[in-house]
Formats: C-alpha cells, structure tokens, sequence
C-alpha cells in the first residue's frame, strides 16, 4: 500500500537530483570558467540574498501548509527587501551610523511580518491574498522613501559586506552558510521547528495535541519579515545603496521555496531543500551569463519550474489521499 | 452506592436553534468498565460526547467526573481530567514520522540543547507502542504511509501517553477491516482489565455486544434504557433504537412499474464494495442502504462518475455507460441529487427559477433565446405544487433554508424528466415538515415513470418510501428485498449485524 506512494516521492527527488546535476554538467561543457571555484564563490555570493528570502518563505510554507491556494505563503518578501535596502541606504546617505540603519531595517522588516501575521492570523485572510496586498503597501513605502530612484550609500558595514572575507571568500558567502546553519538545525531539529510542522501538515491535529496553532503561523510570518530585511541589507551592500525593481525577485523566491519541496525526502518544504535550490537557480543565472544568453530566459525557465513543482504536488497530494 | 462512577452525564438538554439536540439524556459509566452507546443518526449520540468533550456546551443538566460536579467543561478542561477521545477521524499530521507524531509536544532533548534527541524520541516511541499494543510499528514511518488501522494504532497510543482515565472510542471500527477490528478489541479489553474506563460509541451491534459490559441507548435526545450488554439479544437493542411514531410523513403510493430503467452489474469499487449487482425499474424506487463504510455511499459515487469502478457495468435503459464522469452520466440519462447540494446540488447565486431550469434550458429555447414566458410559467407551478417557500421565482436560491433548497434541486430533475435518478441523502440537515414535502416529490420523480436510486443512512426514509431495498454491510450486498417484507427492526438488524435473523427468508426475485 505504501510502496507506489514512495516510488513516487523517491522518482521526484532524484529526478530533481539528476536534473541539478544535468545543469551542471552542461554549463561545464558549455561554458570554461563555469566550474572555476571563483566563480563557483560567486555564485555562492549571488545566492546569499535569495537564499535569505526562500529560507523566510520556506518558513512560512511550513506553519502554513503547502496547498498552493490556501496554505502559507509570503509574497511580501522581495518588497520587504526593497524597503529594507531602501531603508538603509537613506539612513547612510543622511549621515547616520551602520548600528542605527541595522536596527531600523530589522525593525521594519518584523513590523511587515506583524502586518502578514495580523491579516492571516487575526482577520483570517486567505495568505495568498493578505501578503500580496502587504507587499503593495511596502512597495508603496519604498516609493515615498527614494521617490523611486536609485539611492547611493556606502559605508563601512556595507563596503565589508561586499568584500572578500578570509580565504578570499565573499563575506556574503559566509553569510549564506552562517544563516544556513542556524536556521536549518532550529527548523528542522528543535521541538518548535516540529511543531510548526504539525501545525502547517495538519492543523486540526496540531490542535487536538494542544499546541498554539496561532502563536506559530504569526511567528512564521515574523521570522520571514526577519530574514527579509536581513536580505535587504546584504541587498544594499551588493549594490551600493538601494535601486527600484527589487519585486522582480519575487518569483525566483518563489522557485526556490517550492523547488525546495523536491529536494527533501518527505516532499515537504525544508531549509536544506530551499538552500539547494537556491543555488541551483543561482548556478542557472550565473551559466546562462557565462554562455551569453539573455538573462531574461531565466525567468522563462523559472515560471517553467514553477509550473512543474506545483503540477507535481497536487499529483502527489492525490496520490497519498 | 458507594464508589463514584468515573463519569456521569445527567438530564443534560441541549439544543440548536430551536432543534432540541438532547432533551434529557442521562449516560452514567462505572469505573473500569467498557460502556456502549448506540442509537441511531440523529438520537444525540454525537451531541452528547461534544458536551464530554467540552466542544459544545449543555443548556441543562450535570457532568460529574469521578464523583466531582464538572461546570463548564472545555477541550483543555476535559483532557486535564483524564478524558481522552478516539476520533473517527484520524487526527494526526501525515508528514510526521510515527515517533514524532507520538511524542508531539513532548520531544526529548539532547540535555542543555533547544535539539530534539532523535535516539531517544525513536526508543520513546517504539517502547510505548510495544506497551500499548505489543506491536513494532517503524519509528521512522511517515504517517501518511500507515494504514488506517496503523493511524488509529498511534492515535491510541498518543492518548495512552497521556495516562487516561476514560478513553472514548467514536465509531473506531468505520474505516477498519475485521482482523483489524479483532485486533483493536483485543487491546480495548487489555486496558479494562489495567483499570481504564472505556466509552465506545459504535453503530455495530455486534460489536457492542462482544465488547462491552453494559450499553446505553440513546433515541430523540433522550436515554431509553441501560441495559446488560451481554445479556441482551441484538433484536431488544434493535427495537429499542427505533422510534415508532413518526409514520404520517411519506406519501401514499400506487407503484407500477415498467422496464429497468437503471441496471449495475458486477460492479467492483477496490477497497470500498464488491461485486453489486441490481437492477431499478422504471416508476420504482429503490432504496440503498447500510451503515457509514459499508459501501452504499460508495455506490451512490460511482452511480454518480464520482468513483471509478475497477471492475463491472452500469447500464441505462440497456445501454452501457462508458466513460465514468459526472457528465457521461448526466449525459447518459441518470439524473443527481448529491448529499452536499450547497456543493453540487444547486448554484448559490442563481434564481429559484434559474435553477430549476438549469438543466432543461432547451425545452425553454427559442430562436436561440429563452423562452421568458413559458419558463416563468412552468416554474410557478412547480413552485406551487412542491410548497417551495419563496417570496417569488427571482430569489437567489441562497436565500432559502435547507429543505426548500433541496426542493429547487429536486425539481431541477422534476422539470427534465429524466429516466433515472439518483438520490444520496436527500433529507440530511433538513426539518420534518421540509421533509414531507420532499419525500412527496420523490414519489413523484417515480410516478413520472423515473427509475428511483434512493441511497440514504435513514432507514426511516428507506422503509417509508422505498419498494424494493439493498442493504450493504462492509463493502457487500447483505440483502435485496421488497419493502413490504421488511419492518424497521428487521432493517436496522440487517445493518448492523449483516445478518438477517428471519426464519422468514424470502430473498426478492429478479
């Protein structure tokens, strides 16, 4: 009885294996410097700041549940990280220390998490739709704040953020690893990270055993609004201050949370699913340069990718009823 | 006496919006003992453990726990006090493993860690399932590849955990096969012997009678009788679960029947029936019945394209019904009346009178156009003849209650004329007086020369209005007989049991 459903779950995970691989092998061929461990650190550097969002993401998916139009999900995130480098930069460019535009930014991206905790949590509003309308507010705040231009800063933290760190890897790089091996251990090997599994897998069920259903969908959304302002401040190092257009991320987030679902071996969102597939769209990026094609495919095959994990989830959610 | 019994529920009175739920229903269970409670749907069996439960509270009445007067019982509440339940349905998140799904809540840590300590979660789990069932259940296991027997194994578990006073089975058996039924007993039977007080609510008589040591039996929201469950013959637990007098609701009938209308044979669904053959004739009405599992819903589904069968026909008026969809099947001339009509049954927002014509919009055509006038009409009438109580035809259909919807979807098949229809649960959530109105409708469907389905749990309804009857019990086709052979205790005898204890055993011709 058991066995098809996980021949099924298994087929998944290594064709998503097998496919990760493909790609790499293909841009090594394709293209020379593709397997240079510079360029391998960069990637690694350009992934940080997805890696960031698809972790907050993966959070929320999990306290929420995977259904694709009722369960948890954070559209808000990439806004959040364009207010957030907006944030810091303006605070840099009018004179202020680093502590103070850290704070600020930390501040305002729990504040947005509040706002999605208080629209799904307390006016039970369908999170597809409550966090979709959150990110247009931020997005609208972003606006006021830089009247939707670029806006320079540098300064200390920021010009060490982007540098290399020892060993000549990109401090941002250690960043990634750093968040990585705090929020994978606290997700998926603490008591709380267990249970907001239970609360996102079966919410009745998680009731019943006398958890605090709602404590945790709200400190999903908080620790999602978290790691996006972190990510704004990375953001803002990358690029030297804050410019418009940080909502085209949104869909590679997306990519990377549920492309996440593939890589785990209970085919349910985890941080180490969403960091590999993270660097999986960041190799895509990063080797679609090297060959010279138009950036803009990669959102092709990022919709693509999307389509594909969403079609293959509601197969599977039939096949285990 | 002078022990306190574990749990007592006295005069408890309860109702929802004006329908008197429980009106004085007394259920006391002495300690260490395993209590039935039986009675059919809709006697208050379900009421009364939600008010146990804490989930709704009594207008009336006292619960006393171990002697204690309890007010305001809650979920939390009820738990602290050592009462735990057994859903039917299995409460438990299916992407755990079986160790975490047990221990949910109280993981053990690596010492000075906020880190789950796996080792000892797994040996946890593993030594609790081996105390509680003597069973080795893989640790490691994702829930949602257990069966049901194996869920329901480490629900009880979870709440053995807990160290229980009383466990509450509801209706543990539905979704489980004998051997694991057996298997179940087994372990209930080893917890009264270690002290534990049990409450099983089940709609199996027989179970009831190997299992527990007495037995209450609930009808209309009151308790009619305690009795020794041993000692007491099935058939007295039967006649007591009935209720007499209500007989004035169905429509005086004068069948004739014509050709079959609607033939299944062989049909197979795996897992849920095997095997179903019959046959509906046309101005008939056939009535399908049998207790929640036993497959009669599951006909009602793949009658409807809901299902797919792995093996067998269904045939309309000798033609075989090839693809299994609810629109082959519409197409094929077999009209649905689903149970959850806010889903199926009618669309919200539409009018009485859209509504009704939905599915005949044709005879309404003209040009191209609808005919206004003529559908106005024809609805108006309708309306009139079936009592549809609606300020007028151009009321959205969300307006009306749940009777009067029930009607609209009835006449939607009234107005088509169709050869066959099909009815699952046509009167579920609906009031007495609705419910004539209903059933006279029905007898008109067949009147007009419809062949009937009726697949309903309300053995009342099916005896009322039926002429011939199919019982299923666990997936089989116990008995096919005319109506007028069978009376309700012979009926709920067949359902609960299987087994039909007549000497009289006419089996209905073909």
């Amino acid at each position: 009885m058991s066995k098809p459903r996980n021949r099924l779950a298994a087929a998944l995970r290594l064709g998503a294996y097998l496919a990760f691989a493909a790609i790499v092998v293909a841009f090594a061929l394709a293209a020379p410097g593709f397997l240079k461990l510079g360029n391998l650190l960069n990637v690694l550097q350009q992934s940080a700041i997805l890696g960031l969002l698809a972790f907050g993401l993966t959070v929320v998916v999990i306290g929420g549940g995977g259904d694709v139009v009722t369960g948890g999900i954070d559209l808000s995130v990439a806004a959040n990280l364009g207010l957030s480098a907006a944030i810091y930069a303006t605070i840099i460019q009018r004179g202020y220390p680093d502590a103070l535009a850290v704070v600020a930014c930390l501040a305002a991206g729990l504040a947005v998490g509040a706002l999605n905790a208080v629209a799904v949590t307390v006016l039970r509003i369908v999170p597809l739709l409550a966090t979709l309308a959150v990110a247009n507010i931020v997005s609208g705040l972003e606006f006021v704040l830089t009247q939707n231009s670029v806006v320079t800063a540098s300064s200390p933290l920021l010009s060490w953020l982007a540098d290399n760190g020892p060993l000549a890897i990109p401090v941002m790089a250690y960043a990634l690893i750093l968040v990585t091996l705090i929020a994978w251990p606290a997700v998926q090997a603490t008591p709380s990270g267990l249970r907001l599994q239970a609360v996102g897998a079966h919410r009745e069920a998680a009731r019943a055993a006398g958890l605090p259903v709602t404590a945790y969908v709200a400190g999903s959304y908080l620790v999602s609004g978290l790691l996006s302002a972190l990510a704004g401040i990375l953001s803002a190092a990358y690029l030297t201050g804050s410019s418009p257009g940080s909502s085209e991320t949104l869909l590679s987030v997306v990519v990377a949370a549920l492309l996440g679902v593939v890589f785990s071996p209970r085919l349910t969102p985890t941080i180490g699913g969403a960091a590999l597939a993270a660097l999986f769209i960041g190799l895509l990026n990063n080797g679609f340069q090297l060959v010279n094609i138009s950036s803009y495919w990669v959102s092709g095959v990022e919709g693509a990718l999307i389509l594909f994990v969403v079609a293959c989830t509601p197969a599977q959610r039939e096949a285990l009823s | 006496m002078t022990v306190a019994s574990a749990l007592a529920l006295r005069a408890i009175r309860k109702s929802f919006g004006g329908v008197q739920a429980l009106d004085g229903a007394t259920l006391v269970v002495e300690r260490g003992s395993v209590h039935g409670l039986v009675g059919q749907n809709g006697a208050g069996k379900s009421t009364l453990i939600k008010i146990l439960a804490g989930i709704h509270h009594a207008d009336a009445g006292v619960i006393e726990v171990d002697g204690v007067k309890q007010t305001a019982l809650t979920p939390s509440k009820s738990e602290r006090l050592g009462i735990h339940f057994i859903h039917q349905d299995r409460l438990l998140a299916p992407s755990l493993t079986v160790a975490e799904a047990l221990l949910l809540g109280h993981e053990p840590r690596w010492p000075g860690t906020p880190f789950i300590n796996r080792r000892r979660l797994e040996r946890q789990a593993t030594e609790a399932l081996r105390r509680a069932f003597d069973i080795a259940l893989p640790a490691r296991a994702l829930v949602r590849e257990l069966s049901n027997a194996e869920q329901q194994i480490v629900q009880i578990t979870r709440a053995l955990l807990n160290q229980p006073k009383i466990l509450v089975f509801d209706e543990p058996t539905t979704a489980l096969v004998r051997r694991e039924a057996d298997f179940l007993f087994q372990a209930i039977r080893r917890f009264r012997a270690e002290g534990l007080t049990v409450l099983y609510i089940s709609h199996y008589l027989n179970e009831i009678r190997d299992l527990c040591d007495e037995v209450t039996v609930v009808r209309n929201g009151r308790d009619v009788a305690r009795v020794d469950a041993r000692s007491t013959p099935t058939t007295r637990l039967v006649s007591l679960m009935i209720d007499r007098s209500v007989d004035q609701l169905f429509p005086a009938r004068a069948p004739r029947f014509g050709e079959i209308g609607l033939e299944v044979v062989a049909l197979t669904l795996e897992g849920v029936f095997r095997d179903v053959s019959l046959g509906a004739r046309k101005g008939e009405i056939l009535g399908v019945t049998g207790l929640v599992g036993s497959g009669a819903k599951g006909l009602a589904q793949a009658l409807f394209g809901l299902a797919r069968p792995t093996s067998g026909e269904i045939r309309v008026g000798g033609a075989a019904v090839r693809a299994k969809t609810p629109r082959a099947a519409v197409a094929a001339g077999i009209a649905l009346v689903p149970e959850d009509r806010r889903r199926h049954g009618v669309a919200l927002g539409l009018s009485v009178r859209e509504n009704t014509t939905l599915a005949s919009l044709g005879r309404f055509r003209r040009f191209g156009f609808l005919a206004a006038r003529r559908e106005v009409a024809a609805v108006d009438g309708l309306i009139a003849r079936l009592s549809i109580h609606t300020p007028n035809a151009e009321t959205p259909v969300r307006a009306l209650s749940g009777g009067n919807q029930q009607k609209v979807a009835l006449a939607k098949w009234l107005i088509k004329g169709s050869e066959v229809i099909v009815l699952d649960e046509p009167t579920v959530g609906v009031d007495v007086a609705a419910k004539a109105d209903i059933y006279r409708e029905i007898a008109e469907l067949a009147a007009n020369g419809a062949a009937v389905v009726l697949v309903s749990s309300d053995l009342m309804e099916v005896q009322g209005l039926a002429d011939r009857t199919l019982v299923f019990f666990r997936g089989a086709v116990v008995a096919d007989l005319e109506t007028h052979q069978l009376d309700q205790d012979r009926l709920l005898t067949l359902v609960t049991t299987g087994r039909d204890d007549r000497e009289t055993h006419v089996k209905a011709a073909e």
